[in-house]
């Protein structure tokens, strides 16, 4: 029988691996977005996860939120990508620190 | 909790019987080009070319940056959608309040909509 | 039985696709990767009887945000070797603090397994009967409405924000004026005349 231990292995794999997706593509802003996503769906899966062993709706309800939240996170993380490639004509998050004022 | 995930039995079925057919249309051509011996790869059967010619440049075509506009629109609205139709099936729980809650829900997306209008983010040319 | 085979098929390949998301070359394919990522993830939630966010995430992850994510990659004309060049400077710091942080966790998740875990108070127990959908329906629009109008501020903010940094008037086009055209009359386009034979026209 699958118990709750077994989502949270999961999940804490996935979110390993989100933190060491950044760590890996330090300079490429696009694949440290998508580290982001799995860190995020780790948080759902957990929040889920919980939800169903404990009998309480209310993780599920914030898992949704969570997912609004990612959403907009995206939408809001590519548009910056989208202008700075613009100014800079690369995405290489190296330089973001001249970016002042 | 185990009968819900047994109503979607039907569906995993399905996926594995459509990823073994897949799988077989992939595979069976394969195994049969090796078997039959008409399996004969060299270099300039494998390299890319447009009408006769190499490959000028990447065939990664570049997209215009009013898609991307398009595409954040298109997950906002789709979000809206999604919200609604859990609202749509406990109408008659949630009462006048949760009635009223989704019109100020739709009301802000809607201000939204009407300011990417007036900006002309869903302009063409 | 057929749920212990489905999980472990689901978890395994939430895994994968997940590590092969962040170190795939192309990052086209990271993005399939990711989508099927979240594909098996929605697998897993429907095991545990959530429905509803399984569907929420294909429709909105895999149908609306990987789509967002390949767009920008095929919009932008990126040197990816190049980005991948301190590939290999990063990996041990990386390795080493996954290591840590995993080991964190399993930690925890085992000390969890020596005794049971149980809700003090249930805030909201999960009816008997009802649908996922409409039972969470009912919490939303009830218990946690301001959170839901707040989730709309943010996709408002999301929306304009999203405009206000991308969107640039172009100088130089000539836009479709619908009303300009709808209120054209045939007498500020045509007029008739009446031409004589052997004489020169006059506009």
């Amino acid at each position: 029988m699958i118990g709750l231990q077994h989502y949270l292995f999961v999940s804490a794999v996935l979110f390993a691996l989100g933190v060491f997706g950044i760590f890996l593509n330090r300079k490429n802003v696009i694949i440290i977005l998508m580290a982001i996503e799995l860190i995020l769906l780790s948080v759902n899966i957990n929040f889920v996860a919980f939800s169903a062993y404990l009998g309480d709706l209310v993780g599920q309800v914030f898992a949704m939120f969570v997912l609004t939240v990612a959403a907009g996170e995206a939408a809001i993380g590519l548009a910056i990508l989208v202008i700075y490639f613009r100014g800079r004509g690369t995405i290489a998050v190296d330089d973001i620190n001249r970016m002042k004022g | 909790m185990a009968s819900v995930a047994a109503g979607y039995l039907p569906i995993l079925l399905f996926l594995g019987v459509a990823l073994a057919l897949s799988t077989a249309f992939v595979l069976l051509p394969m195994l049969v080009s090796k078997a039959t011996g008409s399996s004969n790869p060299y270099a300039d059967k494998l390299a890319e070319y447009e009408c006769g010619f190499p490959a000028f440049e990447d065939s990664r075509a570049q997209f215009d940056v009013r898609f991307y506009l398009v595409a954040i629109l298109f997950i906002i609205f789709d979000l809206e959608a999604a919200f609604l139709y859990p609202w749509a099936v406990s109408l008659g729980a949630i009462g006048f309040g949760g009635w009223l809650a989704m019109m100020i829900f739709l009301a802000e997306l809607t201000l939204g909509f009407v300011y990417a209008w007036k900006k002309g983010a869903l302009e063409w040319e | 039985m057929i749920q212990t085979i489905a999980f472990y098929l689901f978890a395994t390949l939430v895994i994968a696709s997940a590590a092969l998301t962040i170190v795939a070359r192309n990052p086209v394919h990271s993005v399939l990767w990711l989508i099927l990522s979240f594909f098996n993830a929605a697998g897993l939630m429907v095991l545990v009887g959530a429905e509803f966010i399984a569907m929420l995430l294909v429709i909105v992850y895999v149908g609306a945000v990987a789509v967002l994510f390949l767009f920008v990659v095929m919009m932008l004309d990126i040197d990816f070797a190049e980005l991948r060049a301190g590939y290999a400077q990063y990996l041990p710091f990386g390795v080493l603090l996954v290591l840590v942080l995993s080991a964190e966790m399993i930690f925890a998740v085992s000390a969890w397994s020596a005794g049971g875990i149980a809700l003090s108070a249930s805030v909201a127990p999960v009816p008997e009967g009802v649908p996922n959908i409409e039972a969470l329906g009912t919490l939303i629009y009830t218990r946690y409405l301001f959170i839901f109008e707040g989730a709309g501020l943010v996709l408002l903010v999301a929306m304009i924000g999203a405009i206000v940094l991308t969107h640039r008037t172009r100088s130089g086009t000539r836009p479709q004026n619908v009303s300009q055209q709808v209120k054209r009359r045939p007498q500020d386009a045509v007029r008739k005349i009446d031409q004589p034979v052997g004489q020169g026209m006059d506009l």
